[in-house]
């Protein structure tokens, strides 16, 4: 079989057996990417590298495609350029070189290329890894690097990519890397794997910048209606209700919670609005559709739905909360935007917060995050229940 | 997110689904998916949605609406009948209504009663706004506040809850009717319940009366004299009706001792009474202690043949009962009820015997004692005392004359007379709703009309079971004698 390179094997271990992606941030992803394929032409000795220059110490073809194309990249380029200004330039190319990298490895028969649909809409593809066998026998070099005095260069590398994605510990569950002080030293030794960490730590500083810069315009719309939204939450659970018209023929009101014919428009309104926030979710989580607009709008736009939901559900109960399975409709529903609405917030205003005894603002807000998609979980057939019974009674 | 609760989450809304679906189209409960608390005795049948829900599956919005309308006419129309319906649908077909049904459909009885909308229910089922009137009345030749002077400045919501207006059953409201008894003393002379005098006076058939030593039952039975004795002393022993009449209904008392003995039933159902007592049955079905019995109430549904439609009709016994509709007592239980009741009564249910007793047939403790026993609210327990219960103690002294008591079956089970039968109407919310409806076959007997008005006007009154005068003032007599008499208007 022929030995594979260091960037197929990240692609590897980045997905699990099933071919789905571990929780790895964009922009991690793409500066290991870029990392594994300068440390390939480094070990493959074409690049060699100082802390100020990448330089080019062998243009001679490796063999390997995907190789040859960023070596010949790096070789025309006349002024040389540091390590990091590498990774930021291959970055862009992120997306061919995983591409190649995955063909190579379906080629080579150590993943399948699987296509579905989500939603029965979405089109995605996932690379299952054809046995577990390979990818077992990377994850025990890694944990000997881990184990070992004198760990494997190649190895060492790999591992420190693999930690400048964030995954190590999704990869090794059982061990305890948090304040290992052997992965310390790990993480100091190979420049290029230094490098990408730094470029990634970098990046990180700079989105949480840019997201700063953004708070100054779009943040606080977004904070003051998700205070909206979970303030009308608060509202339909503790406040009295708004109370339904008491005289004849009192326009709005009446129509909106007495009128079937409003009830049925606001009620399919509202299960538009659901299906599209649950496409935009999908949207983002999956990467579908990137290229039409950056994370960030679809994140807003699912937002924006989000907050018209709670517009809409106001306009079909007047915030009541019915009873028997529609009371477990309405509070899978309201749980479903609280979570949703207080997540932004905890983003928003917790994440400056250090409480005691709260736990990290991540950890409050990824627990508000699985509160809002487990709450979500019963809303197709409890939805499909109310649908039926309406239309049958 | 963690998978391996997203998915067991979902699995179980979907089971949840599945089982509303097996439900809705098989068999089962379905009361989990009522949209809100259903009103008061409709709630008896909850479990029965087809007796209002009758039309097809997935039928269209004018197609639902209809059959929704008939399930609701299947019970109320005889009595809309009787009531002389002031607004009925036959008057609203006309095409020349057609703008006044845009504002309010009034051939639909769901325009004004919706179910399952606790929030919007008022008394008498009514979810409209209580000024509705005002969608006809307003304007045009209907403008009831330009015909009428009296009526200028009033608002529309005190046309129905001053006392002097119904939609539907105005009879003892018509105008011509206010003027003719304008002037009545609250009470008469001499007050007796026409109808109940009556019915006390009605000869009974001696010739054919039966003793305690006439019963005719196997040994067994016999043992328990004081059902014999009750039974000697009861009505059915003086009509001549047998044990073996009604323990063995089928065979009847002409039968062999051997046969009678072979059909002798311990506790006979209701049905055997009704066998005699066709028009109190026929009643009793329509009011809400019997209308559990109401030929118009759905059966439950047998899941036998959805499940043979689905490939499934030979699923094991247990599974089809399993899938099948719960069953309901026969008649409604006083736990069941909404209204105030005793805790110790909570399992018993109102049929003919437990008002009556089984053998003593005792049309006097079931006027007043049988209620009691039941029902716990406040006019009921002020009624022990009160001026109306004293004439009834006096009655059944003896010390006042046969229909001088007032009873809670005076009031509540009407009486009416035809070819000098009487009957007593076993609806006991026959004359409840609107309460005016109680006036000419109750009231007037004793009390005059503005007096009845006024005291029907008065909650606190009616709290207090009629101790003292009413507070509450009906303008409508006033403005009915002062007004012009005009023959081209009907009142």
């Amino acid at each position: 079989m022929t030995e594979l390179i260091l960037t197929e094997e990240l692609l590897l271990l980045l997905d699990d057996q099933e071919g789905k992606s571990l929780p790895v941030q964009r922009h991690s992803f793409e500066c290991a990417m870029a990392g594994a394929v300068l440390l390939d032409l480094a070990f493959a000795d074409r690049i060699d590298t100082d802390p100020e220059t990448l330089l080019v110490i062998d243009d001679t073809p490796t063999g390997n495609p995907l190789l040859d194309r960023v070596l010949s990249r790096i070789a025309v380029l006349e002024s040389p350029m540091n390590t990091q200004a590498w990774i930021r330039l291959l970055e862009d190319d992120v997306d061919d070189i995983r591409d190649e990298a995955q063909a190579a490895l379906v080629a080579a028969g150590i993943v399948a290329r699987k296509e579905e649909r989500v939603l029965g809409v979405l089109r995605a593809v996932r690379y299952p890894a054809a046995g577990a066998g390979l990818v077992g026998d990377i994850k025990r070099r890694l944990q000997d690097v881990l184990a070992d005095d004198i760990p494997d260069p190649r190895d060492q590398a790999l591992l420190s990519l693999v930690d400048a994605c964030g995954v190590l510990g999704d990869l090794f569950p059982e061990r305890n890397l948090q304040d290992d002080p052997r992965l310390a030293i790990l993480r100091r030794i190979d420049l290029i794997g230094r490098e990408v960490a730094g470029t990634i730590a970098e990046t990180q500083r700079s989105i949480i910048q840019a997201a700063q810069a953004e708070a100054s315009r779009l943040g606080r719309f977004r904070l003051a209606l998700a205070a909206a939204a979970s303030a009308a939450v608060a509202v339909t659970l503790f406040a009295p209700r708004i109370p339904l018209p008491n005289r004849y023929g009192q326009g709005l009101a009446e129509r909106l919670w007495l009128d079937g014919t409003w009830q049925e428009w606001s009620g399919y309104l509202l299960l538009l609005l659901s299906l599209a926030g649950l496409a935009v979710a999908l949207i983002v989580k999956r990467r579908l559709a990137f290229r039409v607009a950056r994370s960030l709008q679809w994140r807003l736009a699912h937002f924006a739905i989000g907050v018209g939901c709670v517009l809409v559900l106001f306009g079909h109960t007047g915030f009541r909360l019915g009873a028997n399975l529609n009371a477990v409709l309405m509070g899978c529903y309201l749980v479903v935007l609280a979570s949703g609405g207080l997540s932004e917030v905890a983003l928003r205003i917790l994440s400056r917060l250090q409480v005691v005894g709260l736990g990290t603002p991540g950890k409050r807000r990824r627990a508000l995050v699985r509160l809002h998609v487990l709450a979500l979980c019963p809303l197709p057939a409890l939805l499909a229940i109310h649908i039926l019974t309406v239309y049958l009674y | 997110m963690p998978a391996k609760v997203a998915f067991p989450l979902a699995g179980i809304a979907l089971l949840a689904a599945v089982v509303v679906a097996t439900t809705v189209f098989i068999g089962g409960d379905r009361r989990l998916l009522l949209t809100g608390r259903t009103t008061d005795a409709h709630h008896q049948l909850e479990t029965s949605c087809e007796t209002c829900h009758g039309e097809a599956a997935f039928a269209d919005a004018a197609a639902a609406r209809e059959a929704l309308n008939r399930s609701c006419r299947n019970c109320h129309e005889d009595a809309l009948d009787a009531a002389a319906d002031s607004h009925p649908r036959s008057k609203f077909r006309n095409p020349r209504m057609a703008a006044y049904r845009e504002k309010l459909d009034a051939r639909l009885c769901t325009s004004c009663h919706v179910e399952h909308r606790p929030e919007i229910t008022r008394a008498g089922g009514v979810t409209v706004a209580m000024d509705f009137c005002v969608a006809c009345h307003s304007e045009g030749e209907q403008d009831v506040r330009s015909n009428r002077p009296s009526h200028a400045g009033l608002a529309f919501d005190t046309c129905a809850s001053a006392g002097c207006h119904n939609f539907h059953d105005n009879r003892a409201l018509y105008e011509d009717f206010l003027v003719e008894r304008a002037d009545g003393p609250w009470l008469a002379s001499a007050p007796v319940h026409a109808l109940s005098a009556l019915a006390g006076r009605l000869p009974q058939p001696a010739d054919a009366a039966l003793s305690r030593g006439d019963a005719v039952a196997p040994d067994p039975a016999l043992v328990n004299p004081a059902h014999l004795d009750r039974w000697a002393a009861s009505g059915h022993a003086t009509a001549g009706v047998n044990c073996a009449d009604c323990h063995a209904a089928t065979v009847g008392e002409a039968a062999s001792p051997a046969a009678i003995e072979t059909h002798w039933d311990d506790a006979p159902l209701p049905t055997v009474c009704a066998d005699c007592h066709r028009r109190q049955a026929r009643s009793f079905v329509l009011g809400r202690h019997g209308m559990r019995g109401h030929p118009g109430i759905a059966k439950p549904r047998d899941p036998r043949p959805a499940l043979e439609r689905v490939g499934l009709g030979d699923l094991p016994e247990g599974v089809v009962n399993w899938l099948s509709d719960p069953s309901q007592p026969e008649s409604v239980t006083v736990a069941e009820a909404r209204l105030p009741m005793r805790a110790e009564a909570a399992r018993r249910s109102p049929n003919c015997t437990a008002c009556h007793g089984p053998h003593a047939v005792d049309t006097r403790r079931a006027a007043v004692e049988a209620c009691a026993e039941c029902h716990d609210d406040a006019h009921t327990r002020a009624y022990f005392g009160s001026p109306h219960h004293e004439r009834w103690q006096a009655e059944l002294a003896g010390t006042a004359p046969a229909g001088a008591g007032v009873s809670c079956a005076t009031c509540h089970m009407a009486k009416s007379e035809r070819r000098g039968v009487v009957t007593t109407n076993h609806n006991q919310n026959d004359n409840l709703r609107p309460n005016e409806k109680m006036i000419r076959p109750v009231c007037l007997d004793c009390h005059g009309l503005r007096f009845s008005l006024d005291a029907l006007a008065d909650p606190a009154l009616i709290e207090r079971n009629f101790r003292g005068p009413p507070e509450a003032q009906v303008r409508s007599i006033d403005w009915a004698a002062r007004r012009p008499i005009d023959p081209s208007h009907g009142g």
